[in-house]
């Protein structure tokens, strides 16, 4: 029971060491499924058999996808999504009162600060990943930076540095937040698990199902769902 | 190929220097692969039977890893019986013909090494 335990944390571990080196879902399930037929064959726990699951991952010099894709693909869409959000939380609650959108360089400040978080994820993400209490504190400080922002929103146009008609603001954030939804929806739509860890000992894929794809459209329309949320809660807080 | 059962053919001790085995686990693994497909357990029971000691996975599909990606060797899974399937590793014509080289070299190089060891010692001439 104990090796079994210990079995699946190391394997916790190689998947996420070859996921953060960007290997491919099949490889990584190739690898996965020798290691256990190793095991089963000598019984001998995992960390003995092929030692640290990060060095393991790095010996295999397994293929990996080019470093900066994900980047491309993934964190610049997120960070604009995110961006837009943010302009669409600010712009919200004005427009509903019919009032102009007020802002200050301190609000920005503190709006700015996860956009940067985000888009400096490259830099620290394996730090993150294998430092659960940096995560927790990164998320945090981004967290707070949003409460901050609201804290320091200007009150009446003498304090303010720009005021502006958050309609346009509303709009345009909306449509970013859609497109990149609409996007992210068509490309998981031509590529339904191409990246997708599978077992060539049985062919079968371990992360497909419904329950997973209501998890993709979800994390795909979150910004809409949590903006839409947003809108709802300041026609009611009028 | 599978684990043999027979009286093991143990050539001496187990406990090589690592930087032996470091040197020539490549070509005792393509030499273990020689005689037909063979999967992982297999090859490591294998260079056991024959007095290399115990090789570990850690150690094993790494290499293997990196002769498939050089061409040397291929992979394919064989359905079990009744469970899960196993990676069999095969010799590619690439892969029996580096091994051939890497042999030769192998022994001329020990020969030599064995000729310089029998050598009678010049110890207390001048």
């Amino acid at each position: 029971m104990i090796q079994q335990t210990s079995d699946k944390k190391w394997f916790d571990q190689l998947v996420m060491e070859l996921r953060l080196r960007q290997v491919h879902g099949s490889a990584i399930g190739d690898t996965i499924a020798s290691a256990k037929e190793l095991l089963r064959d000598t019984g001998q726990p995992a960390e003995k058999m092929f030692g640290p699951a990060r060095d393991y991952a790095e010996a295999l010099e397994l293929p990996s996808a080019p470093k900066h894709d994900w980047i491309r693909q993934a964190l610049w869409p997120s960070t604009l999504g995110l961006l837009a959000f943010l302009l669409f939380n600010q712009a919200v609650v004005p427009w509903t009162r019919s009032e102009l959108l007020l802002v200050s360089p301190v609000q920005l400040a503190f709006l700015a600060t996860p956009v940067v978080l985000i888009a400096f994820l490259p830099l620290y993400l394996d730090a993150i990943i294998r430092r659960i209490w940096l995560c927790v504190g990164l998320s945090g400080i981004g967290a707070l930076s949003g409460v901050l922002s609201a804290v320091t929103a200007p009150e009446d146009r003498a304090e303010a540095w720009l005021a502006v008609d958050p309609l346009p603001w509303l709009i345009g954030s909306t449509l970013v937040m859609v497109a990149l939804s609409i996007r992210n929806t068509t490309q998981s739509a031509l590529t339904p698990g191409d990246d997708d860890i599978t077992d060539p000992s049985s062919a079968t894929a371990e992360s497909t199902g419904t329950g997973m794809n209501v998890i993709v459209q979800i994390t795909n329309w979150l910004f809409p769902i949590l903006a839409l949320a947003m809108l709802g809660l300041a026609l009611v807080l009028r | 190929m599978e684990v043999s059962t027979s009286s093991p053919q143990v050539a001496g001790s187990v406990d090589w220097p690592s930087d032996w085995l470091r040197a020539t686990l490549g070509f005792l693994c393509l030499r273990a692969l020689s005689a037909g497909p063979s999967y992982g357990y297999a090859i490591i029971s294998e260079l056991e039977r024959h007095g290399f000691g115990t090789i570990k996975g850690g150690t094993l599909y790494p290499l293997l890893t990196r002769y498939e990606t050089a061409g040397l060797v291929t992979t394919e899974w064989r359905a079990g019986d009744g469970g899960p399937g196993r990676k069999y590793f095969a010799l590619t014509e690439t892969g029996r013909t580096e091994l051939i080289r890497l042999s030769a070299d192998w022994l001329r190089f020990s020969d030599a090494t064995t000729r310089y060891l029998d050598q009678p010692t010049m110890e207390g001439s001048s």
